[in-house]
């Protein structure tokens, strides 16, 4: 286990200077120039000229590049081109709230998930379980950015149940997290439900119930012990697209987090935060992938890396 | 293994859990104002201070010299009085009841400071430009002040506009928390960056304590969720920005007051007058022709418009009613087309005579307006290749001249001079925002005479034939001056709308059951 | 049996809306960019079945081209995904070494982004149009298809019929493309069909954004975009688009899980 601790920190090495340096170069081949912007209509060519510098939109490519690492070690992610503030600021000020929304959608997947999965399995072949499957088909193929808006106008609108936008309470995390979660949901709910048949038709399984284990012990010891496995991989990979789904949920819901300050920072051009944000996310994603990985291999030995 | 899984399970759990408890948002008191903005003001120093939220935000909490009213006339603010000692020089009266939020009075060593502060090429102030002309400043008492100009500059005036900051404020562009005192009807209370602005009444502003205890600004990007938090009751006003569709659905689904009053903000179609087919005047008066301004203020500005003849709205004293307009007549453009020399391949086939680009922001109504009038010009046989940007990228392109036709407004117009910066030949980018570079030694002289003169009944009269001109030679093609739409809860009593979308007259604006 | 029916419908949902694409202009009543600012907002009249947009043009006619983008778009970034992720996996897979590395790092970099976090980027530094979207979409898909080829490439490397056709000379392309390539249609088919579903939904999330198709070419995703603000007095604009992707969607998941049955049942 200490073996493969350390292969796979050796690997996440290169892994993370490759995504370093990957935000970097998009980052900087963007057109669209933050300082016209700034200074507005009446400034001066020389004022502009001065900003850019002060700036370091100046500098040639390698040389940003290389203050670019130089920083990022002293955990200095720059200042936002626009608020003026520090950007490892204003990422950490909005990270715990994306963090709520995919946990919580994370959560409400799995909340969901669990009893319609096993419920189906159970109920193989009737029209309960092909109603799940075809739920759970219908909320995989439906996009957030329609969702969205559609249980906005349904839930907070018509109905009234539910509050619009913004971050203010308990209830408001509702609509965007069940937005967000939806795709998790309907793939954890076919995931499970597959591999709760697929256990529950072993050979061992059938041996215990010969044996005469009574249903539920057979269910606690075997079934589900296995069938969490593959659902820990799944939930980690997923995490990762529900980062990426908060961009256009957040936009939606005008929740205030690292996907909505995503978005604002490209449409303002605001090169230090956007790399900021999407270093964020992307380094959540390869730690979560990480830590999947060991504990997976932890809790399984027997599955070896690669395939 | 169990253990791993209950673990793992009672730690989901758990997260779930605590996320759904933490602390909520700092709130606002009831009796608050609340009002929606579609973005963050960026700076809120007058100093500093460029975009629209940030203007107007801040003209609740400075106070100027001069103050445009509601039908865009100057009037005195701090300025007790103006005179004009010679065709260089303003000679200003302070009033002497004036007090910053911290209790200091306002006195000509602040409004001195504010003006040279800009002037220090050390502050960065993107005003700076606007000032060129000014020499000096002299403090002629404590509340006596004097502007000096190098040449006489009647179009300096409007200048006098600019929100005033105590003496020794720091230079450096400063995010709004960190925006000096002011002295105006309201006094910063709180800004949280990209979610709200909160200000609170300032009890010894000297017009009248205003009614409101605070105002909130809250920023909320989307306009459709803006439209929803209103009908939910959580915001009491909003300018502006709102999908004129959806005003019969707010007046049928929410009490809403609703009106639309005609503004100076002025919608245009730019033009490169260096390229080699829109350099021919009367191809430009083709495209006048054949865009019908009309159906696209009807049907999709929903009226929320007027068709405009040219820069200046009628609010403007400067104002010609007397110029060319080009009514819609499709047969009429293709004629000049024709007779310019850009003949119509196949008839009414589905081949153009010629290919242009048009800009535009991705805003959604911007773009269907491009589209709209895709359409139309496609009708006299122009293709349009509609292409749009978000504001960066299309404010880059405007300004370095890259693009045939492009569509944008000007806001805030109060002095004909502006003219000058637009369409004289000495306002190329960088110095000016002449970029279509538009060149008539005969616009250039009355621009010029236009500025120098301090009698406004000659400027008058001098603004009259340049606006003349510009209907004839067309620069730029006018397309309707947008009209402030403002809706609000009824119990929101007192608030003027301003044509140019100030927001100065919250200091008035009331609650229904106030009696104050 | 319950999977073949289900394939059947998806196939048949599907082949549907490929034929609608095929011969768009022939089935539109009108044309897709025709404006009538006169008769905009319609919810549905006899000359409009499904209504009108802002600009008064036929949603109809708009929907049926927008099937033509859809899976115009999903098929060029599926082939394109496919030629880039075969080359990289295969040859990943049978020389392995050095090569093998530095490609799984490359792969890992590129996953370690959430995909339309690159898109977005992609589509911001290139601009907007349908060629640009493609490539965008194109080049952060292949690595699924990369990894799949590079999986079973290794596990089919050692056996007998490939250590034959080594020992009788074969060179190593050869060998890839004759022997162990056909064994990887099925999976690769299955995976390209998951992915057709997702690069349908990724332009549309694109165009959504506002930074896939230019308007006015009628994209469903952008067309979701332009009625959203129209959401409270016209539900049709966002609703019937919706359903159209939604049902594409559908289909490709149903026949992507049908075959999938399919295989593993053989396989087991």
């Amino acid at each position: 286990m200490k073996r493969y601790l350390l292969y796979r920190l050796a690997l996440l090495v290169p892994t993370l200077f490759g995504v370093l340096t990957l935000v970097f170069l998009f980052i900087h081949v963007t057109p669209g120039d933050p300082v016209d912007i700034m200074l507005g209509e009446t400034a001066s060519a020389a004022d502009r000229q001065e900003l850019r510098q002060i700036l370091g939109l100046n500098k040639p490519l390698a040389e940003q590049y290389r203050s670019f690492l130089i920083k990022l070690s002293r955990a200095d992610l720059g200042r936002s081109l626009y608020e003026r503030r520090s950007v490892a600021a204003m990422v950490s000020e909005r990270y715990p709230a994306t963090l709520e929304l995919a946990l919580c959608a994370m959560g409400a997947a799995l909340f969901i998930s669990f009893p319609l999965a096993i419920w189906s399995a159970v109920r193989h072949g009737s029209w309960t379980d092909r109603a799940t499957l075809m739920f759970s088909l219908l909320g995989l193929s439906m996009p957030n950015f329609w969702l969205g808006p559609l249980v906005m106008i349904i839930f907070a609108i018509q109905l009234g149940w539910l509050p619009v936008s913004g971050r203010d309470g308990p209830d408001h995390l509702v609509l965007p997290a069940l937005t967000l979660g939806l795709g998790m949901t309907a793939l954890l709910i076919r995931m499970l439900r597959a591999n709760l048949l697929r256990v529950m038709s072993e050979d061992y399984v059938q041996t215990a119930r010969a044996k005469g284990l009574s249903e539920r012990s057979v269910w606690l010891k075997h079934t589900l012990r296995n069938a969490l496995l593959s659902l820990m991989t799944v939930v980690s990979l997923q995490f990762g697209s529900l980062l990426a789904g908060s961009l256009i949920t957040e936009t939606i819901f005008s929740w205030p987090g690292i996907g909505r300050l995503t978005m604002q920072a490209i449409a303002m051009r605001d090169y230090p935060l956007v790399q900021g944000c999407v270093l964020a996310i992307s380094l959540s994603y390869v730690f979560v992938n990480f830590f999947t990985d060991l504990i997976y291999r932890w809790v399984d030995p027997r599955i070896t890396y690669g395939n | 293994m169990p253990r791993s899984k209950y673990f793992l399970s009672i730690g989901l759990v758990l997260t779930f859990s605590l996320a759904a408890c933490r602390p909520t948002r700092s709130d606002h008191p009831p009796d608050y104002l609340v009002a929606a903005i579609e973005s963050y003001p960026l700076q809120l120093d007058p100093r500093y201070a460029t975009d629209a939220n940030g203007v107007r935000i801040g003209n609740l909490i400075y106070n100027s010299l001069l103050r445009a009213d509601p039908e865009s006339r100057l009037r005195p603010e701090l300025a007790k009085s103006l005179q004009l000692l010679d065709d260089r020089t303003y000679a200003i009266d302070l009033r002497e009841d004036v007090k910053f939020h911290n209790g200091q009075p306002l006195t000509a060593a602040d409004v001195k400071f504010t003006y040279e502060s800009i002037l220090d090429p050390d502050s960065r102030s993107p005003k700076r430009g606007n000032l060129k002309l000014l020499r000096a400043i002299e403090r002629t008492g404590s509340y006596q002040l004097r502007f000096h100009l190098f040449t006489p500059h009647s179009p300096f005036i409007e200048q006098l506009t600019l929100g005033i900051v105590p003496a020794d404020s720091p230079a450096n562009p400063a995010v709004p928390t960190q925006a000096p005192p002011g002295s105006g009807p309201f006094v910063l209370q709180a800004a949280e960056p990209g979610e709200q602005i909160t200000l609170r009444r300032n009890p010894h502003y000297w017009e009248r304590e205003p009614p409101l205890a605070g105002i909130v600004f809250r920023i909320i990007p989307d306009a459709l969720v803006r439209i929803l938090e209103f009908k939910k009751g959580n915001i009491d006003l909003m300018q502006n920005d709102i999908e004129p569709d959806m005003l019969p659905w707010l007046e049928k689904n929410t009490g809403a007051d609703i009106g639309a009053y005609p503004g100076t903000t002025f919608q245009y179609i730019g033009i490169n007058l260096t390229h080699p087919i829109l350099k021919n005047v009367k191809v430009r008066r083709a495209l006048a022709y054949a865009i019908d301004r009309d159906a696209l203020v009807r049907h999709i500005l929903k009226g929320t418009g007027t068709v405009a003849g040219g820069v200046l709205s009628p609010f403007n004293w400067a104002y010609e009613d007397n110029v060319e307009h080009w009514p819609y007549n499709p047969e009429r453009a293709k004629q000049l087309l024709d007779e310019a020399g850009f003949p119509d391949p196949d008839g009414d086939g589905p081949l153009p005579r010629f290919r242009l680009s048009f800009k535009t922001t991705n805003i959604d109504l911007r773009q269907r307006i491009a589209e709209a009038i895709k359409e139309q010009l496609q009708r006299v046989g122009i293709e349009l290749d509609v292409r749009s940007y978000e504001w960066a990228a299309f404010y880059s392109d405007i300004k370095k001249g890259s693009f045939h036709l492009y569509s944008l407004a000007w806001v805030g117009i109060l002095d004909p001079d502006i003219l000058f910066q637009i369409f004289h030949s000495a306002s190329f980018p960088p110095a000016g925002d002449n970029r279509g570079h538009y060149s008539n030694p005969e616009l250039d002289r009355l621009l010029e005479q236009g500025r120098a003169t301090t009698s406004q009944q000659e400027r008058r009269l001098i603004y009259a034939r340049a606006q003349k001109i510009l209907a004839q030679d067309l620069p730029y093609v006018p397309l309707w001056w947008w009209k402030n739409v403002i809706v609000k809860k009824p119990t929101v009593q007192n608030f003027i709308p301003y044509p140019d979308g100030e927001m100065i007259s919250l200091k008035e604006t009331r609650w229904a059951a106030d009696t104050r | 049996m319950a999977t073949r029916f289900w394939f059947y419908a998806g196939a048949a949902l599907l082949l549907l809306l490929a034929s609608a694409a095929l011969f768009a202009p022939l089935l539109t009543p009108y044309d897709p960019l025709q404006q009538n600012l006169e008769q905009d907002l319609i919810t549905h009249s006899r000359q409009h079945l499904l209504g009108t947009d802002k600009l008064g043009r036929d949603l109809l006619s708009r929907i049926i081209f927008g099937a033509r983008i859809s899976l115009l778009v999903g098929a060029s970034t599926v082939g394109i995904s496919l030629l880039i992720g075969v080359a990289v996996g295969s040859l990943s897979g049978y020389a392995g070494g050095i090569a093998d590395l530095l490609f799984m790092r490359l792969i890992d970099i590129l996953m370690a982004f959430p995909g339309i976090l690159l898109a977005i980027a992609f589509s911001a530094i290139l601009g907007p149009g349908l060629d640009h979207v493609i490539l965008a979409l194109a080049l952060i898909g292949w690595t699924g298809y990369a990894r799949l080829i590079r999986g079973e490439i290794l596990s089919l490397r050692e056996r007998d019929f490939v250590s034959a056709a080594r020992a009788l000379g074969c060179r190593p392309r050869r060998i890839i493309v004759l022997h162990l390539l056909p064994n990887l249609l099925p999976p690769l088919f299955i995976q390209a069909t998951f992915g057709l579903a997702a690069a349908i939904v990724a332009e549309g999330s694109l165009s959504f954004l506002g930074l896939g198709v230019a308007p006015p070419t009628p994209s469903w995703g952008s067309m979701l975009n332009e009625g959203r603000q129209f959401l409270l007095v016209a539900p049709h604009l966002t609703a019937y688009p919706g359903i159209a992707l939604m049902l594409t969607v559908l289909a490709l998941n149903l026949i992507g899980d049908a075959l999938q049955d399919r295989l593993e049942s053989r396989t087991r």
